[in-house]
């Protein structure tokens, strides 16, 4: 592809384009001004055709059948496949952020091949939040995400509300369906083939504190606690700027080829691609690497037979660096000290001795090696009769199939005295010894751990459809289905020892020369989970005005004991299409729809056998010197254990405007009862051993309430201009309405090493809120502290001033009291914008997402004295007045570092995600070089980020469940890219 | 008949659903492969053995008494990264804790996690027949002893569940149980773990007779029942079997474990690594890595977080020549000061506050380190009973016994000092009883022994400041745990 694969290097870095400004207030002008403007009112002279009718005559696939945008009775939010491969992102879900009220996509790390967190109408439980998703049919693992490509994406439907009912049990995270792209028929067999590639670079480094500046707040800090300062020399210039080392420009690249087409009977698609993406940081130490290959067939096997084939098939190969937590690459850039180089004069790295747990990121870079590959097929064969032209029988067989293989060598490597995670005995990388029985000791060199999992799924379905005019108003349509599902996994791994040489050329377990293999061990797991369902929807209308439909689905799980194993979920939804209305008379707004949902739905997302006590607690003691395994019992029992059940209301409205535009307006109420918990329980059960675990419960209520807007415009103009927008906002709040008995509130994630807990889940508050003490300044002098009302123990001048919660005049560290709610996670808004624009040829377009109110907490500090900080500690407290939000810095003991509202930010942010110029060659000039088409573009991710978050990147998802949301570790940031892209058609 | 032949279809169609449906009812009932499920265990020999195993293994929580015995009395301060750092240990340090403390719920907890383990296999301990049952029995008896004996030390009155896991539902309904009953619980599983246990170990790391009735003693003097302890203590004494090891500097070595003083040891191994988020989940002690010398690049020591660093006083409580002094308390600048190249040797002082002093027993050695991470596990066992302890028990359940034999406790209190080179002593009466306790402190420190013996002799007050009497004999009773009871239970006084 050398011809094609041309790279783009432009200078991002020096041309920042970031910017600060009072976020809230920008994007809140932005968002009004762009309502405004497309308005209905505003009247757009020189129009010629509007789209507004095609969008309602759109065929959706709503599960087990498809309807009609205008018949449909529910919420939903659809997607054409042009529009996700348009943004050139490598995920689907990422392509998704922005796209549909009502859908939050968080990006749990931008490391290549890195997962993102989609939320549905907010968090609704304590456990698995992620929405069911369904690929042609075929139920997939919002973790197998990664396997998709994004060009092989016809369209996306997202069930959001009570009408996702048909999946039953597993349908309370919302649904979301995926078809592939599949031929037409009657049509010429059509070759495309389309590439970007492009260069990727971080769209932000931190302001961190160079060696001068360094020296300086050091020696000031070690002198405020009466230690001796430890920079003789504070003029160090600039020094090591670890992160210009960390961060590297990295490759992206992306070909695909397709045919398609049909005859009368017989349609197909076929496809391959290859994408390539290596990180901006560690290259390809964290790279992702995907082919994919795609049959869709559908064939008239007679009259009344339709066979319709799909198999997709991916082969995926990921690498990542430690990320995301305290020890990660990013962790230890952003503390690294500037005064220490990166190599010595020997030319080893560096050991950053000062503080035992930070160790040099580039030497962690150097000796992380770890591989994964998955090889995925997944695919249905479907088979339907037509015994009439209404009545029809489908049975089909979905399947998937993945393997993946791990493998992760750790060599013998040593950062510096006492650093936890050398695994050599000294700098020499002498192995460590282990006394394997009494008196023998062996060496232990370098590791290899090699895991091989597989997962198997199977999923048959049947379903009859049937539909029925009765006399020319009356429509009936009924469809009965049944699904047996099967899920089953296996796995083995093994660790083997002493690999040869230190290198990781014999990374391989083979390869081993551990003595008698004694340090070798092994280890399987294997799981099955099954599901049987039965489900029926029936579907009335009248004269095309009036819809209503309801659905019933009866899901069995293994998941659950025999107490509880079966579930109904019903749900009734109706619409009225008021413009059919011989009293309606409004011909500038021709389509006017209001809908009305209530149902059921549940989640079982739980780990299996959780109602049976098992004995695979840990129960391991030392005797003769030689671990030995007993057993202990794991989870405690609950032989009652149920599904989730989410009720949701939702209240909706559709206009279509003669001028183009469409407005889709819906309220919903989600009600989340029987949470699946495993809280606390009191200590005499027993449970607080190793690998013993509270039982499962279900306790806990969650509510979700919110407004969606989905706006869209579209014209042509006769002057051979054509523009869509589209405008999407959410509102949401989410609030714990109950915890389970006896518990005051589910602690979340900590807050600095062996710190407080920061995040919880309380009845009241937001799931995953944050709770700390309110600052309100720094104390200014001793004076201050001595006439102040509120004492605070050990308080002096320049110190945090914490506001007294509960009135007792004391500031309360041992217990909660003088803690509140100080942020949480959730944004109160989320908006996304997608403009596009052509004239003649050329195209422009535009993908723009916000985030509004949410708050991140800043936990990628090392809070030691040695440590370097952020470029804000600068304006620190020096003396009285200087400052009143900054405290002093001071090697001495204090409670500025304990979790409050100094280390909480806004993190509400406008990003533009897309912005592509593209040049489409006139089809007789294509025709003249041999082409039916050809587009070329220039496009660019992530190339404006409006915040006031000082990290590397305010969209972050979550990183332990859902209450992790919102903490920073040294997030993995999403890279901004310069892609240029071509797509020919043959 | 066309018309028929469809509406036949679409029954069989139908009459299929409702087959594949409740047809299916039995491929739910899947089961977990390879697993045992608590309810049908213990079949064979080898169960009663595992589940043992997993008794023992909690055990290994032995690191949190080392820390609160030592922190609260008046012999360490917390240390640590900073004052939030394992806060609940600061919270102790200064007398300042309350209901709300992590460490103490992980004691309240934990021992209830050993206890329950233990109720399992005695719940089933009918289940078969086998030789050597007995001795099974007996060393879970002698663990659920433990736990109680740690837990009433700690609180007071505790629930005593025995034989019994406890259901879900039947928490709320339990009370707590007057500490005597508890107690009694506790001599009566002792008591038959000394009549069943020999002498000798079969496997290294199991509790003996020796155990038992050392155990059995300490309970007796918790109690003050001196005459029983006498009895039972000096069985272990007469019994001849133990003796003082000759180099108290090197006691606490790995390679001086399981000598002839070790009474009852916690066992440990360095070999598995683990995670600070679940100590006991480790199978090395946590305490030397937590001991450690923070960020310190010298000889002999490995470096560690600076947790439990004794105090001044401690280290003036000893006479200058006695050689417990250094192997207990690390003058960590003087030590540095005699090492060749010491200008070099850096560590640094912990923002959770600094003595100077480091633990000498519990503290990372280099050649003592765990894998693969050594700040965190240690191979290095906790001396729950050494026969130095036997012996200073005994002295004292002699002069305090109402039949005193002041001759007999002297003579053990000097065996004690004669190990050391300390000179004997001569005391007799309230003088004598003065001078075994002084002694404890002198032999036992930096083990977890202090606050209890304080508590326990009445001298907490004068030597703890901030120790209030009537409160702080006791700890509270983790809030949460009463919440989760019910809330129901009394919390101790004036907490």
């Amino acid at each position: 592809m050398k011809g094609v694969g041309f790279y783009l290097l432009l200078k991002l870095q020096k041309a920042n384009l970031e910017m600060k400004l009072n976020s809230s207030k920008i994007i809140l002008g932005v968002t009004l001004a762009s309502i405004a403007f497309f308005l209905p009112k505003v009247s757009l002279a020189q129009t010629e055709s509007s789209d507004t009718a095609e969008k309602i005559d759109e065929v959706v696939v709503v599960g087990y059948g498809t309807a009609k945008k205008k018949e449909f009775t529910g919420a939903n939010s659809a997607l054409k496949g042009e529009s996700l491969e348009k943004l050139n992102l490598p995920r689907l879900d990422q392509a998704l952020q922005g796209q549909i009220a009502g859908v939050t996509i968080n990006t749990n790390s931008g490391s290549p091949g890195g997962g993102s967190s989609i939320r549905i109408r907010g968090l609704s439980t304590f456990g698995d939040n992620d929405p069911l998703i369904i690929v042609d049919g075929v139920i997939y693992d919002s973790e197998g995400l990664n396997a998709l490509n994004p060009n092989d994406i016809a369209s996306v439907n997202v069930l959001k509300d009570a009408t996702a009912g048909i999946y039953g049990v597993r349908a309370a995270n919302g649904v979301i369906i995926i078809e592939t792209k599949k031929g037409k028929k009657n049509q010429k067999p059509q070759i495309e083939i389309s590439g970007y590639s492009g260069m990727q670079q971080t769209a932000r480094k931190m302001d961190l504190l160079n060696a001068t500046e360094y020296a300086v707040l050091k020696n000031e800090m070690f002198a405020n606690g009466g230690q001796s300062m430890p920079f003789n020399n504070t003029l160090l210039g600039t020094g090591t700027s670890w992160q210009d080392s960390v961060f590297q420009t990295a490759p992206i690249q992306n070909y695909n080829i397709s045919l398609q087409g049909g005859t009368d009977r017989t349609t197909y698609s076929i496809g391959g691609s290859y994408f390539k993406q290596d990180g901006i940081v560690g290259l390809d130490k964290a790279s992702f690497e995907r082919w994919n290959g795609r049959v869709n067939l559908n064939t008239s096997l007679s009259p009344k037979w339709r066979l319709n084939s799909v198999l997709l098939y991916t082969h995926e190969q990921r690498s990542a660096l430690p990320e995301n937590g305290i020890g990660s690459v990013l962790y230890n850039t952003i503390n690294a000290f500037p005064t220490d180089p990166i190599r010595d004069d020997q030319g080893n790295y560096t050991y950053l001795e000062e503080v035992a747990d930070i160790i040099n990121p580039l030497a962690q870079m150097a000796n992380s090696y770890n591989w994964s590959k998955v090889y995925k097929f997944v695919g249905k064969e479907e088979l339907s009769y037509s015994f009439m032209d209404n009545l029809t029988f489908t049975n089909r067989l979905n399947y998937n199939l993945a393997w993946v293989n791990d493998k992760t060598f750790s060599p013998l490597v040593w950062y510096g005295p006492g650093k936890a995670q050398n695994t050599a005995l000294n700098e020499n990388l002498d192995p460590t010894l282990v006394e394997i029985a009494p008196g023998v000791e062996i060496e232990r060199g370098a590791a290899v751990y090699e895991g091989r999992s597989s997962f198997f799924d199977v999923n048959f379905e049947s379903f009859v459809n049937y539909e029925k005019k009765i006399g020319v108003l009356h429509n009936v349509k009924a469809m009965l289905g049944t699904s047996i599902f099967s899920r089953d996994g296996e796995n083995l791994s093994g660790t083997a020892y002493n690999i040869p040489n230190n290198s990781v050329d014999y990374a391989d377990i083979s390869a081993n020369l551990a003595q008698g293999g004694y340090l070798n061990n092994t280890g399987s797991w294997q799981f099955q989970e099954r599901l049987v369902s039965l489900f029926l929807r029936t579907e009335y209308s009248y004269a095309n005005k009036y819809f209503l439909s309801a659905i019933v689905r009866r899901d069995g799980s293994s998941k659950f004991g025999p107490n509880s194993r079966y579930g109904t979920f019903p749900s009734i939804s109706g619409s009225w299409v008021i413009n059919e209305e011989k009293f309606y008379t409004y011909s500038s707004l021709p389509y006017l729809k209001m809908r009305l949902s209530y149902g059921v739905s549940g989640n079982d997302q739980i780990q299996n056998f959780a109602y049976r006590g098992l004995l695979n607690g840990e129960g391991v003691y030392v005797f003769n010197d030689i671990i030995t395994s007993g057993v202990a019992i794991g989870r405690a029992a609950n032989p009652d254990l149920k599904w989730e059940t989410t009720g949701q209301l939702n209240w909706g409205l559709d206009f279509g405007w003669k001028n183009g535009v469409n407005l889709t307006m819906n309220y919903f109420r989600k009600s989340t009862k029987d949470l699946l918990f495993q809280p606390d329980v009191s200590g005499l059960l027993g449970t607080a051993g190793a690998g013993s675990y509270p039982p499962i419960i279900n306790a806990g209520n969650v509510l979700n309430q919110g407004i969606e807007l989905e706006a869209s415009y579209s014209k042509r103009f006769r002057n051979g201009f054509y523009t869509t927008v589209a405008l999407n906002g959410t509102w949401l709040t989410n609030v714990v309405q109950k915890v389970p008995e006896g518990v005051d509130f589910i602690p979340g994630a900590g807050f600095g090493v062996g710190g407080n807990v920061a995040t919880r889940f309380q009845e009241g508050f937001p799931i995953g809120y944050f709770v700390g003490y309110r600052t309100a300044g720094v104390w200014q002098t001793q004076e201050e502290i001595d006439n102040s009302p509120v004492k605070q123990a050990g308080a002096k001048p320049g110190d945090l001033k914490y506001t007294d919660i509960n009135g007792d005049g004391v500031i309360n560290f041992s217990d909660d009291s003088d803690k509140e709610m100080i942020g949480s996670p959730i944004p109160d808004f989320t908006f996304g914008f997608n403009f596009n624009i052509s004239y003649k040829g050329f195209d422009l377009s535009a993908n723009m997402f916000a985030a509004i109110g949410q708050e991140i907490i800043r936990n990628y500090e090392r809070q030691q004295p040695y440590a370097n900080m952020l470029t804000s500690k600068i304006e620190r407290w020096t003396g009285p007045n200087s400052t009143n939000s900054n405290p002093r810095l001071t090697t001495e003991l204090t409670r500025n570092t304990v979790f409050s509202d100094f280390y909480v930010e806004d993190g509400s942010f406008l990003r533009l995600r897309n912005l592509q110029v593209g040049y489409t060659l006139n089809p007789l000039t294509a025709k003249k070089i041999g082409l039916t088409g050809l587009r070329i573009y220039v496009a660019a991710n992530n190339l404006l980020t409006i915040t006031n978050y000082q990290g590397f990147d305010p969209d972050i998802g979550s990183f332990g469940g859902a209450l992790g949301a919102g903490v920073d570790y040294g997030f993995y940031p999403q890279a901004r890219n310069i892609m240029l892209g071509f797509s020919i058609k043959l | 008949m066309r018309k028929f032949g469809i509406y036949k279809k679409g029954l069989a169609v139908i009459m299929a659903f409702a087959l594949t449906n409740f047809g299916c009812q039995k491929f739910l009932d899947v089961n977990p492969l390879y697993t045992q499920d608590a309810e049908n265990f213990f079949e064979t020999p080898v169960d009663y053995q595992r589940a043992l195993t997993g008794v023992y293994d909690l055990l290994q929580s032995s690191f949190i008494t080392v820390w609160i015995g030592e922190i609260a009395s008046d012999n360490s301060i917390a240390g640590g990264e900073s004052v939030t750092d394992t806060e609940g240990l600061h919270e102790i340090d200064e007398m300042g804790h309350d209901a709300v403390n992590q460490e103490l719920r992980n004691v309240f907890r934990w021992n209830y996690a050993g206890i329950t383990r233990a109720n399992y296999l005695l719940e089933n301990q009918n289940k078969i027949d086998f030789d050597g049952k007995d001795k099974i029995i007996a060393q879970a008896r002698f663990l659920r002893a433990y736990f109680y004996f740690e837990l009433v030390k700690y609180f007071g009155d505790v629930p005593l569940i025995v034989d019994k896991r406890l259901g879900a539902d039947e928490v709320t309904t339990v009370d707590r149980t007057p500490k005597a009953q508890v107690y009694a619980q506790i001599e009566s599983d002792l008591k038959y773990a000394a009549d069943i246990l020999g002498w000798d170990a079969a496997i290294k790391g199991e509790v003996t007779k020796g155990a038992s009735l050392s155990l059995l003693g300490k309970v007796y003097l918790y109690q003050d029942k001196f005459d029983k302890a006498a009895d039972v203590l000096d069985q272990v004494i007469n019994q001849g079997r133990y003796a003082l090891f000759n180099d108290y500097k090197s006691l606490f070595f790995v390679a001086n474990e399981n000598n002839a003083e070790t009474v009852f040891d916690v066992e440990y191994s360095g070999a598995e690594g683990g995670s600070y988020g679940c100590l006991i989940c480790l199978e090395g002690n946590a305490a030397p890595g937590f001991h450690g010398i923070r960020q310190y690049n010298g000889p002999v020591y490995g470096d560690g977080n600076s947790y439990n660093l004794p105090t001044q006083n401690l280290y003036d409580a000893f006479d200058a020549t006695d050689i417990r002094r250094d192997a207990t308390c690390l003058d960590i600048d003087a030590f540095i000061a005699k090492q060749p190249n010491s200008g070099n040797i850096k560590y640094a002082k912990g923002a959770g506050g600094h003595s100077g002093f480091y633990n000498n027993k519990y503290i990372k050695r280099q050649g003592e380190i765990g894998l693969p991470d050594n700040d965190l596990t240690s191979p290095v066992n906790y001396r729950v009973i050494r026969y130095a302890d036997v012996l200073l028990m005994s002295a004292e359940a002699h002069a305090r016994s109402n039949s005193p034999d002041y001759s007999k406790a002297l003579g053990y209190l000097n065996q004690v000092r004669n190990r050391v080179n300390m000179p004997a002593l001569s005391s007799t009466g309230n003088q004598l009883i003065e001078d075994i306790w002084n002694e404890r402190r002198l032999e036992l420190s930096g083990e977890g022994h202090r606050f209890f013996d304080l508590v326990r002799t009445g001298k907490a007050a004068d030597a703890i400041s901030g120790f209030v009497v009537g409160k702080h004999e006791l700890f509270p009773i983790p809030r949460v745990e009463i919440d989760l009871a019910g809330g129901t239970w009394k919390q101790n006084n004036n907490y």
